[in-house]
């Protein structure tokens, strides 16, 4: 029921069921809506602290009826995940949508977090069904298996899934503290079985200027 | 005469001898041919009248009238930009949205508060799309600018369309809008879901909406 309109509108088609967005997200719609804010992202009063804790702010509401209703994010580019039982990974600022029998909540990310310019916490996404991720132009969502690795510069990274141990590394040696970096000094290693969405632009991290 | 899209953010028209174009002044980009641009004060068509009109009612964006032969490339500020083909009907859209149109398209000025009452008052000011509209008539095509890709959505009888001011761009036919809001007292305490007032649009027509809730 999720659709793509365009690469840059989701449009959601409901017969009296709901999904959560982010919130004021919504463009248009046909039909009968009801947007109702979700205190703590819909988890909860325990999801409210620790997302008050963790500063992995989520503010979402959820919509209700029937008929279609479109979402976009100032002009972003969204990418339709389907998730059976495994968890998403995503930032809480690139998730538009989802399915609402999926469950949120929020998670240490590590070293990574740091150097992505993101926080020291992601949001996870977790169950089955459908959700909606934004990048900044057209993510790819790369393969990686026992054999392939894969290295990501952490400002294109957006989201995960599958099972996935992920490493932070850097290649910051003498050169680069004369000042001689190739702005390439940090990469996230990926290993073990799942998919890795990067986007074609890079945030703004530390690292990034290194 | 039709546009022809290059790109999702350039447009190129022909231009024949005899016939006018009008465009918001300085988006063109390159042109062949011999092709003049000479700044148009009026805005448009429609003569002196409806000059004060535009003038009255801030709707006056700066237009040039493009005339001879050859091929005009237009662009403007990297916004996405929409075609969109007139037979007969009328398009309502924001004069600072209108990237170039046809010359034979009659234009003019809609004052927007006359539909839905005191709520039509209040649109403007709540949606930031001003009391005044500029509308296009007749035959023709016309180049509009938005934030993110466009989507057009058609609204028929029993079939009202609702859409995010900040996200309407558009509209074109024989179609009512109105503000709606859905405020209770939550949205009072500022827990809004941040959809407290909506278009409605009803009648028989079809909307543009852009994919962004930024304005131009």
């Amino acid at each position: 029921m999720f659709r793509l309109q365009g690469s840059r509108t989701l449009a959601v088609d409901l017969a009296g069921d709901a999904v959560k967005a982010k919130n004021g997200s919504m463009v248009a719609y046909d039909g009968r809506m009801t947007f109702k804010k979700m205190t703590g992202g819909g988890e909860g009063l325990r999801g409210m602290v620790t997302r008050r804790l963790t500063g992995e702010q989520m503010t979402v509401m959820e919509v209700t009826g029937q008929g279609t209703c479109y979402f976009a994010d100032r002009a972003s580019e969204i990418n339709l995940v389907s998730l059976r039982g495994e968890k998403l990974y995503v930032e809480a600022s690139n998730l538009l949508c989802t399915d609402a029998g999926l469950r949120t909540g929020t998670t240490f990310t590590g070293l990574r977090g740091g150097a992505t310019g993101n926080g020291l916490f992601t949001t996870t996404v977790e169950g089955t069904g459908q959700a909606a991720i934004m990048s900044d132009g057209s993510a790819v969502a790369l393969r990686v298996s026992a054999q392939y690795p894969l290295f990501v510069d952490p400002g294109a990274y957006i989201a995960h899934q599958g099972s996935l141990q992920q490493h932070f590394q850097s290649g910051v040696n003498f050169r680069t503290l004369m000042g001689e970096g190739s702005g390439e000094s940090f990469q996230i290693r990926f290993e073990g079985e799942g998919l890795v969405y990067v986007q074609p632009s890079e945030r703004n991290t530390i690292g990034g200027n290194v | 005469m039709p546009f022809r899209e290059i790109n999702s953010k350039m447009v190129e028209a022909t231009v024949l001898p005899g016939q006018k174009m009008f465009s918001q002044r300085g988006a063109m980009l390159a042109y062949r041919g011999e092709v003049s641009f000479t700044p148009n004060i009026q805005g448009g068509q429609g003569g002196v009248m409806s000059m004060i009109g535009r003038r009255m009612a801030n709707e006056a964006t700066p237009l040039m009238t493009v005339e001879g032969s050859g091929t005009v490339m237009f662009g403007h500020g990297g916004h996405h930009i929409q075609v969109i083909n007139l037979a007969g009907d009328t398009l309502y859209v924001e004069a600072d949205r209108l990237l170039a149109f046809d010359g034979t398209l009659q234009q003019g000025t809609m004052f927007m508060g006359s539909q839905g009452g005191v709520m039509g008052m209040v649109r403007g000011q709540v949606t930031g799309q001003g009391l005044f509209t500029t509308t296009l008539k007749g035959h023709g095509a016309v180049a509009v600018m938005a934030h993110g890709g466009v989507i057009e959505l058609p609204i028929a009888p029993g079939r009202d369309v609702h859409v995010d001011p900040q996200a309407y761009v558009a509209h074109h036919g024989d179609v009512r809008n109105k503000l709606s809001t859905a405020l209770g007292w939550r949205d009072m305490v500022g827990r809004g879901s941040g959809e407290a007032f909506q278009l409605e649009l009803s009648g028989n027509g079809a909307v543009y909406v852009q994919a962004s809730e930024e304005k131009l």
